[in-house]
Order: structure tokens, then C-alpha cells, then sequence
């Protein structure tokens, strides 16, 4: 039993109606039961046909009652989890965007798209059965074994007892299977990725000669998949082998024992027929509940991996102290509405101020900080450049001053007023983003350019496109500025995608830049050339760019360089160099060259 | 559609285990039916006054026999099923495998989106369960549907005719009505659902702008009301499946119905002994459950027809590239004869290019023209150029993937594309992403050459500098690397990459951007193990940047598919300002404004 099941929004009332529902049909049932009982042993005996009509209409009518019941169960149940899994989808899908890259970084890409398309799809399929098989096997059965009491009480005892034997085998059964599966679950593992594992490195199979002969290895493993799985499938397989074979040895030991009691003329032939054919249906939940138990086993495993998504914590950012330039308007949110407040805490003006005190980031609680004391200063309209080797904590600091990340300790002042972190939607509206990888998504150029700021004018757009060198491309794309890019369209390079990105930036005309790492990936040409094509962009805000690539630093305001998660030095490039300290000994590595 | 050549070979290959399996599915149902006939025959026996035990010992012993026979048959049933789709299974694998291998060096280019490779792995999964939950149930099905009627013919041909129809609207005409009803709209939520997966992927990839667009809950509703309309479709299959399923049991209702009166005639009639009465009825439910079943089974055919036309899509393109083989045999022997030929201790081979150029169609640009090249053994030489340069082209006409459209380009005097599957003892390559397999270090290691031994293992990673990480690993060289190589860092990955080319020990070594996204210190590491351990081998380094260009015997610059410049680092550094330019942006200290305290 899923103990999150009740807290689902509208459970009760389907649980109600499938209950009702379940409690016709397990009446249907029986009358259905009796009624064909009837009229076969009227027929027995010799009576005509025609005087049976009744009874016999009788039987089609519970017969028909009772799959409608199964059909509207069905539909009710359908409708709760389509309802609930779309509300499970979309509170995952907030939150997703709530926590941010950060967090597709952890559990990725493809692990979080497949549980939200596959996971949901599984975890409804989960609740359209696992109510109504809930329900069915606390009433059917039960209503059931009663009636078939009042008739005969040792059938009844033979039905009573194969229950619990059956429900001890399978459990039996299903742990050995689990125990077995877990055991070999490694190379189980390996054995099946193989296949995928050699398609794709086929190419560097090639490359090595080994690509023919590889596939011989091809054909053994498969084979020793085979028998792996065959020896899994003949436990699990005990557990339906099981459930089958002790229902039909109840129905026969029932049939038996109704045969032996009617020679003896201790029965009638109707109330026989009656348990004959109700014996099977005794059985019916039961063989429901083992044939869906995968299904519904992984609908529910996906549900809990959602659930563990939508609970985690988002840390927001929190107001500590207003003090100076944002305290006006934070006393102003008294009367105002809170939004306003935060706003104006979150604008970044020419003469705003940023202060880092003593930030660190710390991803577990007992590993190692990815950043620790980190303590620095901006102030208006600048050029930080942000530099050290990998694992140095680069990234981390952007994602925290682009508001991705809340810092493990420390505070935040900006603008006079001390926050805990910039994670506030106010504060990347005044951000533009450039990462390694920008984002096009497909859809027409002017589109992916008009990205931070949808209703920019056609205008506009070319405006900022000619300004970041990107007319060439669009006087060759055969749609102009209409034409379509990304996956379902022209695909760009590397250089063209920064170029984008670049035009995007300038668009929104939002004060601040972000660029992780941009131009690390593309050749020295075009790397060259977008530099020549970024430097004059960046006058008049507040730049963030953390590369690895010594060349930025030159045209930077300020250097932060970083070491170990820590602020190694801070200065500009010709005090920095003078000072013969961490930077300094970067630039000279890179002139060593290559012995 | 060519459903035959992913369906039929495997029919008629593994026939007798498909008739075995269809026998079984069979037996299993008649065990489940004969309990209910004999059963209701066994007390509607016994209920005649006279009557005493012995007269109902045989149906008893039958009412036990198939009470336990069911379990049974069908127990085996699943298992032989089972273990012969999975021999299928292999079989299917080891062939895409056969279309897929000669095609590897194009396949990146061929499907450039998406993991093509591994949906072809999932096509194949999937095609399993054309047997097991559509090929079988069906002919089962049909093999019931057919004992039933001739059984009931032996009783009354009018009847069973009757009998025969109902049936048939259970195993034809709500099958038929299925497929049509469901065909397109299942199509429209594959469709619908592929779209939903890119939109997703797009976005999760693309977190980080969304987040700072601010415009992230808009993403969410639109990608919410897509969702609804695939629900919407996927709703009306639903109700479709509930009615459909309603329809067949009304059928199965009045089926009961219509035997009931039949028999009770027949009884009248004097035609069939009493007791038959209720066994016929009652076995009416476990035969029907043979029925029921094949509507959803011929619903999914649409969907293997997709896994199907995916499949032949890449076969087919198989065959294209086949049309161009006669001229790979006339000079393959000579090919051989100079690999043969090779010596190991000190080889020497002689790559040149003379006017090559390349075009990928006889009106497309041409990718690469008029490169002439000589390159002898133990040169090294550094190609630079931005992306769509032509430097892909030019290392797959020196490897001999491709033949020149124009010109000449040849390895030691015979042509390189005659080289075709030698090339590999002539040339390794150390590409941007090399593969490492899901097994153990050493292992990877040993596919450079499968006849070494532990120690040369050894020798070659310790040339590439595996030492120190080796050593930090829980079992050494026995350390499964994980999928993909994940356990390890890009640099440490592609270490591991070397040592295996340094194992295959060939004379010629192509790098091709081997250090993209590599931080700068890993770089030169990498990039300074590599020139020490391919001391004497001929390199042609394809880089995205001028770090480590002095090492060079020539570095040439390709721009729209022709040489730009070219020549020693020395002599480029002195003779063009485009060259001292960028060599200036990976040697930032010796730029001006820092550059006069600089100089060491």
C-alpha cells in the first residue's frame, strides 16, 4: 500500500465510486451466477425452454451490468490519473525550473526528461490500476466467499484456504526472484548495454581494426544475456506458475468435492453451479492484481522519484537587514505590494554596489567546499574577469552571482541591502546569460534573438543582428531573419550560436552579462573574431566573464582570480602581474609551451 | 513498407520452435477449458439419482488433471517463448550490427540528430514483442477459433456456422475496427510524443537560459498544453479500448445466451446427453479468454511497421554505399602486400596527396580542392581552420574512407582508399570523443592490438602516463572503466585512449581535436605525453588552437577548403600577421600592455 496514495487531490471521491461500483458488479456477479445456474439445471431437468426467458435475460442483464461496471470503473480511474499524473507533471516542471541547471547538472539530461515523459505516463498507469485492483480485492472476493458459505461451507473452506497459500507462495516466489535478480543485477547490467555499448563506439571500433571481429562478441554476449535472463525468467515465471496453478487446483478440488456431494444427493445441481462458476471469479482480483504487479510496481517507483523532486527544497533568496538606498522602499512594502520591494532591492543601477561576504558552497555536508570565503566588491558598470584552472570554483561563482545557486553560508549586500543569496527572479531579469553551449531552440532566428525580450520589433532585431556580425548568415539563410534554427532547422556553429546568444544580450538591454566560459570551445579564428566582436558590447554594465582563456584578462576591469574555491587575488592585469602571484604564475605556465 | 526482412527469415529459421510454442499456447488454453467442461459435466453427472462414484472416476481423474495441467503448459509455454525471442533477439542484433559496421565513419554525418543508434538498439527490443505479443496470441487465437467451430460441427453445422460468426467478430471485425480506428490517432501520439521529447530535451538542456529569460512558467504552459493535446488523443483511445473491450464481452454474453438454447434443443431433441449442457456453457468464459486479446494485439502493428521502416531506412542506405566497391578490390591486394610488408621496428610510410579535392555530390561545393600534401615518415604536421574548413574532409580522404573526386592521394605508392579495412595497421586515430566500453581498463587498453600481453599493457600505459592514476584505482588496470568511461575525467579518458593507440603501434597517428574542452593545464599535459610517446610516428594533428604549434614540422591553415597558409611555425610567426595574431591570443603574456614584463 503507497502511503502517499490518499494524499493525491480527489482520491476519495474515486475511491467511493469505485467502491460502489465494485460492490454492483460483486452483486452482479452473484446473480449472474445463480441465474445461469438456473436455467441449465431447468433445462437438466427437462423443463422447456420457453419458460426459462426470464431467468435467462436475467443472466445477460448482471452479465452486462457487470462489464459496465468494469467499464465506467476504468473510465473513473483513467480520468483521476490522467488529472493527477498532468498535476504531478506540472508541479515537477516548476520546480525543475525552480532549482534550476544546477540540478540537471546532478541528475541529468536524459534521466529527467525521460521522467517526465515516460515517469508520468508510468505513474498513471499505476493509479488508473491500482485503485480499482485495491478495491476489488478488499470486496469481491469477500462478498463472494459469503454467499458461497450460505450455500456450501466445505467449498467455501477449500476457497478460503487456497487464498493465503496463494498469497504465500508469490510472496515466497517474488523475494527468490528479487534475491536472484539483485545478485547477478551487474553483470545483468552490462550484458544488456552491450548491444548500444558497441553501436556506439563503432566508430572507434573502426579506427582500432577490431570492428569485424567485434562482432562475433556480439552474438556470445547476446547469448549469455540469454541464458542469464532464462535463468531469472524461470523463478520469476514460479510466481504466475504458482498463482495459476492453485486456482485451478481450488476450482477442481471444489468441483471435486461438489461432484462427490451431489452422488450422495447431500446438494442440488443449481446451488453446485452456482459455486462452479463463481470459483473462478473468487479467483479474478487476485490474478489481476499478479498480472498487473509490474506495471504498477514501476508506476510507482516513478511516482516516488517525482515526489522526491517536488518535495526538495528550494531555498529562496531571504532579506536579512535593510539598511541605506533599498530601506525606503522595503519600509514602503508595509503599504505596497512585496514585489515592488524586492524589485527596487534587485536593480542594478550605475552606482549600485555588490558585496560577497564571506561566501562559501558546500554541495554535501561533509564534503569538501566548492567555495569557501569568498569575500569581493562591484560596484556599477565594470568588467570582472574571472579566471583559474578547472575545479577552481569558477563556475560556482557565477552560478552564484547569476542567482542559480544559495550559497551554504555566508551573506549577500546589494545595494545597501543584505540578502542570503541572489536566487530571486527580480535579480536574473537584470542578467543576460552566455554560457559555453547558449541555448537555440528551434524556432526562427528572430525568435532564438528576441528570446530575453518576445515583443522587440522586427526592427530591433535586425538592428542588434547586424550589430553582432551575424548579417552574413541571414543574407544567406533563405528566410532571412524568418528562417528556422536549431534541432528542427538549419543547425549553426559554434561561433554563430555565441553570436546569437550575443544578439540576445543586446536586445534586452538588461545591465548585467554573464559569460562562463564562452569562446573555449571554438577555434582560435573565430575566437579571435568574436572577442573583437564582444569587447565594445560589454561597455556600461557590469560583466561577469569566467574563461580559463588568459587572453580576456588583458581588456578586463577588474581579475578575480580563484584558487582551490578560494579568492586567490583580485586586481588588474598590470598590478596582478607586477605583484608575481597566483596570475602571474598562470601566464607563465602557458608560456612554458609544450616539452 | 519491407516488413519481410526484419519479420519473415526468423519465422521460417526458428519454425518448429514457433509451431511448439503455438501448440503449447494452445494446449493452454484447452487445459483451462477442459476443466470447465468436465467440471460441469462431472456434477451435472453426478446429480442423476442413480449414479454412484465409480461412474464419475474418469471425470474427476479429468476435472485433476487439467486443474494442474494448465499451470504446467503454460509455465513452459512462457519459458521456450521467451528464450527463442531472445535467440531472435541476437540474431536481429548481430545483423544491424553487419549493416551498421561498414558504415561507421559516416554515421555521425548521415544522422545528425538525436541518438539514432540507440533508438536502432530499442527497435530491435521492440521487435520482440512482435512475436510474443502479437504473432502468438493471434495464430492461437485462430487455431481455438478453428477447433471450436469443426467441434461444434460434429454436433449441428447450422449452429457452429452461428457460433462461427460471433467468433469472428471477436478475432476479425473488432480487430479490423481497431487497427482502422486507432492507426492514425496512435500515429498522431508517437508523433506528438517525439516532438514533446525534442521540446523537453531543448529545454532541460537549455535550463539555465530559460531561467534567467524569466519566462520559464511560460515554457511550462505551452509544453502543458501540448501535453493536453496528446491526452486528448490518447483519451479517445482509451474510450475506445473500454468500449471495444464491452463489445466483446456483450458478444461473449449472448454467445453464452445462444449455446444455452442450442444445447437445450439438442437435449430436447434427444441429439446430446443432459449433462452437456452445463459443460458447453462453461466453457464458454476460458475459451473466450483466447478471443478477447487480439484486438489490442493487432493494434500495435502500426507501431512495429515504425521500428521496421527505421531499420530498413539504414539498410537501405547500406546498399548506396556498396555501388562504389568494385574499384576497393582491384587494388586491395596491393594494399595488403605493403601492410604486410610494414616493419614493425621501422616502419616507413610515405603519405601523399597530389591536386586532391573532394566534393559530396557532382553539384555541391567542393569541401576540400587542389590539396597537395607529402607527407613522409615522422613528420609532423598541425592542421588549423574553423569549422566547415574542410579538415574532417581532408583526414577522411588521407585515411581513405573517401577517394578523391579529383586528384590523387596515396600511402606508399598505392592508392589510400584501396586500403579500405588495413588502414587501421597503418593509421590509429585519437578523435575529440573516443569510446571507451563498458569493461575493464586493461581491456580497453588490449582492443589496440588483442594479442598483447599483461606487460605490454602495462608498457603502454605507462607511456601514456597512467601510472599515478592507475595506482589510485581500487584494482588497478582491473577497474571497470563504467558506461562510457564515466568513472573517469576527460583528460584522464583520453589517456586511456592513447595507451590503446600506442598498443595498436602503427606509423602513422591521426589526432583529430583530441584536447577540445580540456582546461589548459590538462592540455599541454596531454599534448606533451603524446609528442614524447609518438616519438618517430608520422602525426597529423587536426587543433583548434596554436598551443603546442612550435612542435611542428608544418603547420598549415585551411580556409574554405584550400590551404590558406602554410609552413614552420618560425616562418609563420616571421612572415604573416595573421598567424603572429592569433599565436598572440594563446600567448596572452606576451601581448601588449603586459607584454614587456612578461618576457622571461
Amino acid at each position: 500500500m503507497d502511503k502517499n496514495l490518499l494524499g493525491y487531490k480527489g482520491v476519495k471521491p474515486v475511491f467511493l465510486i469505485v467502491g460502489f461500483l465494485t460492490l454492483v458488479q460483486s452483486l452482479s456477479i452473484l446473480l449472474l451466477a445463480k441465474g445461469l445456474a438456473e436455467v441449465v439445471s431447468a433445462l437438466f431437468a427437462g423443463e422447456p425452454l420457453k419458460e426459462q426467458w426470464g431467468t435467462s435475460l436475467l443472466f445477460l442483464l448482471a452479465f452486462l451490468v457487470r462489464h459496465a461496471c468494469a467499464l465506467l470503473m476504468s473510465k473513473v480511474s483513467y480520468r483521476f490519473a490522467e488529472a493527477t499524473g498532468s498535476s504531478m507533471r506540472r508541479q515537477m516542471m516548476d520546480k525543475l525550473f525552480q532549482l534550476g541547471p544546477r540540478m540537471v547538472g546532478d541528475r541529468g539530461t536524459g534521466n529527467l526528461v525521460t521522467l517526465v515523459l515516460e515517469g508520468v505516463t508510468k505513474f498513471r498507469t499505476y493509479l488508473e490500476l491500482i485503485i480499482p485492483r485495491m478495491v476489488g480485492m478488499s470486496v469481491t472476493p469477500v462478498l463472494l466467499l459469503i454467499y458461497i458459505y450460505t450455500l456450501d461451507t466445505s467449498s467455501g473452506v477449500i476457497l478460503t484456504l487456497t487464498m493465503p497459500i496463494i498469497i504465500v507462495f508469490m510472496i515466497l516466489i517474488g523475494v527468490t526472484a528479487r534475491k536472484q535478480m539483485d545478485r547477478q543485477l551487474k553483470s545483468y547490467r552490462t550484458l544488456s548495454n552491450h548491444f548500444v555499448d558497441s553501436l556506439r563506439g563503432l566508430e572507434t571500433l573502426k579506427f582500432l581494426g577490431r570492428s569485424r571481429s567485434h562482432s562475433e562478441s556480439i552474438a556470445t554476449v547476446s547469448d549469455r544475456y540469454r541464458s542469464a535472463t532464462m535463468r531469472t525468467l524461470r523463478v520469476a515465471f514460479l510466481s504466475s506458475f504458482a498463482l495459476d496453478f492453485f486456482t485451478m487446483l481450488s476450482v477442481a478440488s471444489v468441483a471435486v468435492s461438489l461432484g462427490l456431494r451431489l452422488v450422495n444427493e447431500q446438494m442440488t445441481l443449481v446451488t453446485g453451479l452456482t459455486i462452479l462458476i463463481l470459483a473462478p471469479e473468487y479467483f479474478l482480483p487476485v490474478r489481476l492484481v499478479g498480472a498487473d504487479f509490474h506495471a504498477t510496481l514501476d508506476g510507482k517507483e516513478a511516482g516516488e522519484a517525482m515526489k522526491s523532486i517536488i518535495d526538495r527544497e528550494t531555498a529562496t533568496a531571504e532579506i536579512i537587514e535593510t539598511t541605506g538606498t533599498g530601506a525606503g522602499a522595503a519600509a514602503a512594502g508595509t503599504t505596497g505590494p512585496e514585489a515592488v520591494t524586492r524589485e527596487s532591492i534587485f536593480t542594478w543601477r550605475a552606482d549600485s554596489e555588490l558585496l560577497l561576504n564571506e561566501i562559501g558552497v558546500k554541495y554535501e555536508e561533509e564534503g569538501i567546499s566548492s567555495l569557501s570565503g569568498v569575500s569581493l566588491a562591484f560596484q556599477g558598470a565594470r568588467k570582472i574577469g574571472i579566471i583559474g584552472e578547472s575545479g577552481a570554483g569558477k563556475s560556482t561563482l557565477v552560478d552564484i552571482l547569476g542567482g542559480f545557486l544559495h550559497p551554504s553560508s555566508g551573506s549577500i549586500t546589494l545595494n545597501g541591502t543584505k540578502l542570503s543569496a541572489l536566487t530571486d527572479e527580480a535579480w536574473r531579469k537584470q542578467t543576460a546569460y552566455i554560457p559555453q553551449r547558449p541555448y537555440i531552440f528551434s524556432g526562427t532566428l528572430a525568435d532564438n534573438v528576441r528570446f530575453y525580450y518576445p515583443e522587440a520589433s522586427m526592427e530591433e532585431v535586425s538592428r542588434v543582428v547586424a550589430e553582432v556580425g551575424l548579417s552574413r548568415l541571414v543574407a544567406s539563410l533563405p528566410g532571412g531573419l524568418e528562417a528556422m534554427i536549431g534541432g528542427g532547422g538549419r543547425s549553426l556553429s559554434g561561433g554563430q550560436e555565441q553570436r546569437v546568444a550575443l544578439a540576445r544580450a543586446l536586445l534586452s538591454s538588461r545591465p548585467m552579462m554573464l559569460l562562463d566560459e564562452p569562446t573555449a570551445h571554438l577555434d582560435i579564428e573565430t575566437e579571435y573574431e568574436l572577442k573583437e566582436t564582444m569587447l565594445p558590447l560589454f561597455t556600461g554594465k557590469l560583466v561577469f566573464l569566467a574563461t580559463h582563456r588568459l587572453h580576456w584578462m588583458v581588456d578586463m576591469d577588474v581579475i578575480v582570480v580563484m584558487d582551490h574555491g578560494q579568492v586567490a587575488e583580485v586586481g588588474t592585469h598590470s598590478e596582478l602581474v607586477a605583484r608575481k602571484g597566483a596570475y602571474y604564475g598562470l601566464i607563465q605556465s602557458q608560456l612554458e609551451g609544450i616539452h | 513498407m519491407k516488413p519481410e526482412g526484419w519479420f519473415a527469415p526468423y519465422v521460417s529459421s526458428y519454425f518448429w520452435r514457433f509451431v511448439l510454442i503455438i501448440a503449447l499456447g494452445a494446449l493452454t488454453i484447452f487445459s483451462a477449458s477442459s476443466l470447465m467442461y468436465t467440471s460441469g459435466f462431472l456434477i451435472s453427472k453426478a446429480s442423476i439419482p442413480p449414479e454412484n462414484i465409480l461412474m464419475i472416476y474418469v471425470p474427476i481423474v479429468g476435472v485433476r488433471t487439467f486443474g494442474t495441467s494448465r499451470a504446467v503448459i503454460h509455465y513452459v509455454e512462457r519459458l521456450v517463448g521467451h528464450d527463442t525471442i531472445l535467440r531472435i533477439l541476437s540474431k536481429m542484433r548481430v545483423r544491424l550490427y553487419h549493416i551498421l559496421e561498414p558504415q561507421a565513419l559516416f554515421l555521425s554525418s548521415r544522422f545528425r540528430t538525436g541518438d539514432i543508434l540507440g533508438m536502432l538498439a530499442d527497435d530491435i527490443e521492440y521487435l520482440q514483442n512482435v512475436y510474443l505479443r502479437t504473432v502468438f496470441p493471434s495464430v492461437i487465437a485462430l487455431l481455438i477459433y478453428a477447433a471450436a467451430v469443426i467441434t461444434l460441427g460434429t454436433f449441428d453445422l447450422a449452429f457452429a456456422l452461428l457460433m462461427g460468426l460471433y467468433i469472428l467478430v471477436l478475432v476479425v471485425v473488432l480487430p479490423l475496427i481497431s487497427l482502422l480506428f486507432t492507426q492514425k490517432r496512435q500515429r498522431e501520439v508517437k508523433q506528438e510524443r517525439n516532438r514533446l521529447y525534442q521540446k523537453l530535451t531543448d529545454a532541460v538542456l537549455g535550463m539555465g537560459d530559460w531561467v534567467i529569460s524569466g519566462r520559464q512558467s511560460q515554457f511550462v504552459d505551452t509544453y502543458e498544453s501540448d501535453e493536453q493535446l496528446v491526452a486528448r488523443t490518447d483519451g479517445a483511445l482509451r474510450r475506445w479500448a473500454r468500449l471495444r473491450m464491452f463489445i466483446g464481452q456483450a458478444v461473449v454474453g449472448v454467445g453464452v445466451l445462444s449455446l444455452l438454447y442450442w444445447a437445450a434443443g439438442e437435449y430436447a431433441d434427444g441429439a446430446i446427453a443432459g449433462t452437456l449442457i452445463a459443460a458447453f456453457v462453461l466453457v464458454v468464459f476460458p475459451v473466450a479468454d483466447a478471443f478477447l486479446p487480439v484486438s489490442e494485439a493487432v493494434e500495435k502493428i502500426p507501431q512495429y511497421r515504425n521500428s521496421v521502416e527505421r531499420l530498413s531506412g539504414v539498410a537501405a542506405a547500406e546498399e548506396k554505399e556498396r555501388a562504389d566497391d568494385p574499384w576497393r578490390a582491384q587494388a586491395a591486394a596491393a594494399a595488403l602486400e605493403q601492410v604486410n610488408n610494414l616493419d614493425k621496428m621501422k616502419p616507413d610510410v610515405h603519405i601523399q596527396l597530389i591536386n586532391a579535392g573532394y566534393r559530396y555530390g557532382s553539384t555541391e561545393d567542393w569541401s576540400i580542392r587542389d590539396l597537395t600534401l607529402d607527407i613522409s615518415q615522422g613528420r609532423r604536421i598541425a592542421i588549423i581552420g574553423r569549422s566547415g574548413a574542410g579538415k574532417s574532409t581532408l583526414l577522411k580522404v588521407i585515411q581513405g574512407v573517401i577517394k578523391p573526386s579529383a586528384g590523387t592521394a596515396v600511402i606508399n605508392g598505392v592508392e589510400a582508399s584501396a586500403y579500405g579495412e588495413q588502414i587501421p595497421g597503418v593509421i590509429a586515430v585519437l578523435n575529440q570523443s573516443p569510446h571507451l566500453f563498458d569493461t575493464t581498463v586493461a581491456n580497453n587498453i588490449r582492443l589496440g592490438n588483442p594479442e598483447a600481453t599483461e606487460e605490454e599493457i602495462r608498457a603502454a600505459g605507462a607511456l601514456a602516463r597512467l601510472d599515478t592514476l592507475i595506482s589510485s584505482l581500487p584494482e588497478g588496470y582491473n577497474t571497470p572503466v563504467r558506461e562510457a568511461g564515466q568513472r573517469f575525467s576527460g583528460g584522464e579518458r583520453q589517456r586511456i585512449a592513447l595507451a590503446r593507440i600506442l598498443l595498436q603501434n602503427t606509423p602513422v597517428v591521426v589526432l583529430d581535436e583530441p584536447t577540445v574542452g580540456l582546461d589548459p593545464r590538462t592540455e599541454r599535459e596531454l599534448l606533451a605525453t603524446m609528442f614524447e610517446a609518438m616519438a618517430g610516428k608520422t602525426l597529423i594533428w587536426v587543433t583548434h588552437h596554436l598551443v603546442g604549434a612550435e612542435q611542428m614540422d608544418e603547420v598549415i591553415f585551411m580556409e574554405g577548403g584550400s590551404v590558406e597558409m602554410r609552413g614552420t611555425h618560425a616562418e609563420l610567426m616571421a612572415r604573416e600577421p595573421r598567424y603572429r595574431r592569433l599565436y598572440e591570443l594563446d600567448r596572452p603574456g606576451v601581448m601588449p600592455g603586459g607584454s614587456d614584463s612578461m618576457t622571461p
